[in-house]
């Protein structure tokens, strides 16, 4: 497929879920395709701080990814990116607001509940690939299934699947020390997809990457995300990779904006 | 476990040496323990075997068996309420003696007892003591050493006695030397050949009595004695001569290794979590739990100490079979086992700093992070 066919289908499917996050913002009717709406946000609002000096970071936000869809999300720095992506990767109850990962409110789970969450139903990618230093790449892979309690042979064959795709079979007995910068972010990208999870969150995931190996960590994202249908969510001031991504939101006075 | 061995094999340098720190602190331990028991042994061997648990001594004796005497009233007193069989009239006298036809002067315990009575150890070479073999005695196997042999006679330096060795028995010293066991008429005629020399009283012709008592008894007994009170057979054995001042400094160099050791190893894995914080961070963050990362910390601590106490206790071992056997050092298989027992617990507590460390680290550290 090339990347730009595959770039007009998923805009059209952006045009829908878009609409029908307008719909939801605005509380008319139901979501088009509840079934497909892998990560919603809705009313978010957060605020840090305490009497006097509020700080509103997050202000009624509202968001939907479905299913095979790559979004990225960008700001100025002190826009709440951060804290827009705790929220969605269930790392911070927001003051108010409801999401929703893979269907399932996170209203009211405990702590516990909420690592179980983001182990199974999110794949986490962060700025500086940040593997376990002693752990070789197919190890890394292994030890997000065993955290998962998956079953070893199956967890063996998604890894060994997930190397392939990511053209990593050839390191996979190697320390993270010994990868390069793209490769590095490549074994992150596919820790994140092991646990099969309804949503990939990427925290800057080229900052320390040069445009070209940027180019291609974010290729082979957006690929695994078609692929797999994952709903994948790219924070990022990285202009470059914009296009690999099928909508592109503004986050600006504690809303998300269609760029 | 799964974290917490490929770690160790990743950063190996770092774990040998910390392996190597533990390792020499746990020998030092054993060795030290090692060597309190053996001096405990040589100092209280004959008091702590005897089949006794309370005895009865003059009051103001400051519980030595040496400073106390008792007369035969009180030794009726005893009997007639622990009867013969709870009660022994024990005679307790250091001296010296030498080897007949020699001049090398040995330093000897003699306890005065009846032949049939239990407390008499058991011999393990040659005959026991026997009420009709006059001047026949039971010393312990340590008397060897300084060439006395079973059929030897040793002659008393202060009265002139002669006594002939008729057996061995084993681990029977007090205060550094050798107990000799005689049976009560050796040890009136003995009594009163001293008593002639010093020119005391008779009448004293015991110094202690060994109960096998009830808590009842003991009330009973101290009660009804006359100028004598009932000890218990660790009070009896703290007031030996040097015993107290010898456990006490190693117990206390014993106590500072464990305390050492649980701050060593605090330190190590306090600074190594610290240095991982990130990547708890990040771990949490991907869905691992707080018990699990603390649990591999633990698992970690677990792995380093049982490595190094496995080598640890395998060279005091090799060192135990290479010491001389003069040399006063005793370590059983219980004493180990409670040693590196203690080690471990000893060890746990000190990476507890690090679980906390570990459980207050927050997820949400991972966001907006370059590096772990």
């Amino acid at each position: 497929m090339s990347t730009n066919t595959m770039q007009k289908q998923t805009k059209d499917a952006a045009a829908v879920t878009s609409a029908s996050a307008k719909q939801q913002r605005t509380g008319a009717g139901t979501p088009a395709q509840p079934a497909q709406a892998k990560l919603r946000l809705s009313g978010v609002a957060h605020q840090y701080g305490d009497g006097e000096s509020v700080l509103n970071v997050l202000d009624g936000l509202s968001c939907t990814v479905s299913a095979g869809e790559l979004v990225a999300v960008v700001g100025p720095s002190g826009s709440g990116k951060s804290t827009f992506l705790s929220i969605a990767g269930a790392l911070l109850t927001p003051s108010s607001g409801e999401v929703q990962i893979g269907g399932r409110s996170l209203a009211g789970l405990n702590a516990r509940e909420l690592a179980d969450l983001r182990l199974h139903e999110i794949g986490f990618i962060f700025q500086g690939a940040n593997l376990l230093p002693y752990l070789k790449v197919e190890e890394q892979l292994r030890f997000v299934a065993k955290l998962g309690r998956a079953d070893k042979q199956q967890a063996a064959r998604r890894a060994d699947e997930l190397l392939e795709r990511l053209g990593l079979t050839a390191r996979r007995r190697h320390y993270p020390d010994k990868l390069s910068g793209g490769e590095r972010q490549r074994v992150a990208v596919a820790r994140a997809l092991m646990n099969d999870p309804s949503v990939i969150l990427a925290d800057e995931p080229t900052a320390s990457l040069d445009a070209d190996r940027g180019r291609d960590v974010t290729r082979l994202l957006a690929e695994r995300v078609k692929a797999e249908g994952k709903a994948g969510v790219i924070v990022t001031h990285d202009e470059r990779i914009l296009p690999y991504c099928d909508r592109v939101l503004r986050l600006e006075s504690g809303r998300l904006r269609e760029d | 476990m799964f974290l917490a061995l490929r770690e160790i094999r990743f950063s190996r340098t770092r774990y040998v040496l910390i392996v190597t720190i533990m390792l020499l602190v746990s020998f030092l331990v054993l060795f030290v323990t090692g060597l309190a028991n053996g001096l405990g042994n040589a100092t209280s061997s004959a008091v702590r075997n005897m089949p006794a648990d309370h005895f009865v001594v003059q009051k103001d004796s400051d519980d030595r068996f040496a400073r106390s005497s008792l007369n035969s009233k009180q030794i009726e007193e005893a009997r007639a309420v622990a009867g013969t069989e709870g009660s022994e009239p024990l005679g307790v006298q250091m001296t010296t003696v030498t080897k007949k036809d020699s001049d090398s002067k040995i330093d000897i315990a003699l306890f005065g007892v009846r032949a049939d009575g239990w407390v008499v150890p058991k011999a393990v070479e040659g005959d026991t003591l026997t009420d009709s073999g006059k001047g026949r005695v039971l010393a312990d196997r340590n008397l060897a050493e300084s060439g006395v042999a079973i059929g030897d006679t040793i002659v008393d330096t202060a009265t002139g006695m002669e006594w002939t060795i008729a057996g061995y028995t084993e681990n029977q010293s007090y205060s550094h030397m050798p107990a000799l066991w005689m049976n009560d008429a050796d040890w009136a005629a003995y009594r009163s050949e001293l008593m002639e020399a010093r020119g005391g009283e008779q009448d004293t012709s015991y110094n202690a009595i060994a109960l096998r008592v009830d808590g009842d008894q003991v009330k009973q007994l101290n009660a009804s004695l006359t100028d004598a009170s009932v000890i218990s057979k660790s009070q009896a054995i703290m007031a030996i001569p040097g015993h107290k001042a010898e456990q006490s400094s190693l117990l206390m160099m014993i106590a500072f290794l464990y305390v050492i050791s649980a701050f060593v190893l605090a330190v190590f894995f306090y600074v190594i979590t610290i240095q991982k914080t990130g990547q708890f961070g990040i771990l949490k963050a991907i869905g691992a739990k707080t018990r699990y990362l603390a649990g591999s910390v633990v698992a970690q601590i677990l792995v380093l100490s049982i490595g190094s106490l496995a080598v640890g206790v395998a060279l005091v071992l090799v060192m135990k079979a290479m010491l001389p056997a003069a040399m006063p050092f005793s370590l059983g298989g219980d004493t180990i086992l409670l040693s590196c027992g203690l080690f471990l617990a000893v060890a746990l507590i000190g990476g507890l700093v690090s679980v906390v460390k570990v459980a207050k680290t927050d997820a949400l550290d991972a966001i907006g992070r370059a590096g772990a």
